[in-house]
């Protein structure tokens, strides 16, 4: 009985507003977990190539990091205009000094 | 206590945005993280420039220890799902169960920096000092720097709790919460980068 009463006051409070739910959470977790278990595996296992580890240890990171900065950190809502963009130049700022880190010092 | 349920019970929907303050100051954060991006770059830039710069001392690939550093991603990884259930229990107005969240995400955070702390002197131990060489300079400066992150958002979760404890929970303590969970989780991103780039890459390269 008192489930069911909870129910509906569940109910009426999702229509007010869109109560999140823990499941795409746990969903966004359990992205994140398969994708550092596929990057520890791929250096673990040691047979693949170099160049390939390499490309799917950047390809795991990156996608990591927009999961849960998408879910986590609330990048998808609404109104985030402005982190998006303060985030963007960010990492131009990073992939411009990294460039230049790697050419000042080795060519 | 009565008076504290009576304001919990108005608290809007999403408290941690209810004030032009507290919306100003999540953004004021946005723009402070977007100067951490560029902070972690540089020491980023740095480590990758030095990295095979070993000198007499130990490489990466001898001094890493893959199962360590996995358990250390996982503890920081659910230690950021932990703060945003604390996130969700604000959302929802439930005070006990936002605290005990935040609580549960300390005690992750201070695992994870146990763990560090027992690395480093690992390594301490197998001549790998700070001055050994720019790869271990260049080492301590960014996997230190993300700790000192760590140990800083402990405090500062610890101090948001303490404030939720003494002022009660409302629009000015929500907002605070709010933004400490994000830096926690911006943290966690960070550690992405350097498992990947540091660890991981690192073992790859020989």
């Amino acid at each position: 009985m008192s489930s069911n009463h909870n129910h509906a006051a569940s109910r009426e409070v999702s229509k007010r507003h869109k109560v999140e739910g823990p499941q795409k959470h746990i969903v966004g977790f359990i992205l994140s977990l398969a994708l550092t278990i596929i990057a520890f595996a791929a250096v673990a296992a040691g047979e693949i190539n170099e160049t390939f580890t390499y490309i799917i240890l950047v390809a795991m990171a990156v996608v990591q990091v927009i999961i849960q900065m998408a879910f986590w950190m609330h990048m998808k809502d609404r109104g985030h205009l402005f982190p998006i963009i303060g985030i963007i130049a960010g990492v131009f700022v990073v992939i411009t000094m990294v460039i230049m880190a790697l050419y000042w010092v080795w060519w | 206590m009565s008076a504290h349920d009576h304001v919990e019970g108005q608290l809007p929907h999403e408290p941690e945005k209810a004030t032009l303050e507290a919306r100003n100051k999540i953004l004021g954060f946005w723009l402070f993280l977007g100067a951490e991006v560029v902070l972690f770059g540089t020491l980023f830039a740095a480590f990758l420039a030095l990295r095979h710069n070993i000198g007499d001392g130990p490489s990466a690939s001898e001094l890493f220890q893959l199962p360590m550093v996995f358990a250390a991603t996982m503890i920081l990884l659910t230690s950021s799902l932990t703060s945003v259930f604390a996130v969700q229990a604000m959302h929802q107005h439930n005070k006990k169960s936002m605290l005990t969240w935040l609580i549960i995400t300390i005690i992750l955070g201070l695992g994870f920096l146990g763990l560090e702390i027992y690395e480093f002197t690992e390594y301490v131990h197998e001549g790998h000092g700070f001055t050994t060489s720019a790869f271990s300079s260049s080492f301590y400066t960014l996997v230190g720097f993300h700790g000192a992150h760590v140990a800083f958002g402990v405090l500062w979760i610890a101090l948001v709790i303490g404030q939720v404890f003494k002022k009660g929970f409302n629009v000015v303590t929500a907002p605070k919460v709010y933004i400490s969970a994000i830096y926690w989780h911006f943290i966690d991103v960070v550690w992405v980068f350097i498992f990947t780039v540091v660890y991981l890459m690192g073992k790859v390269a020989g």
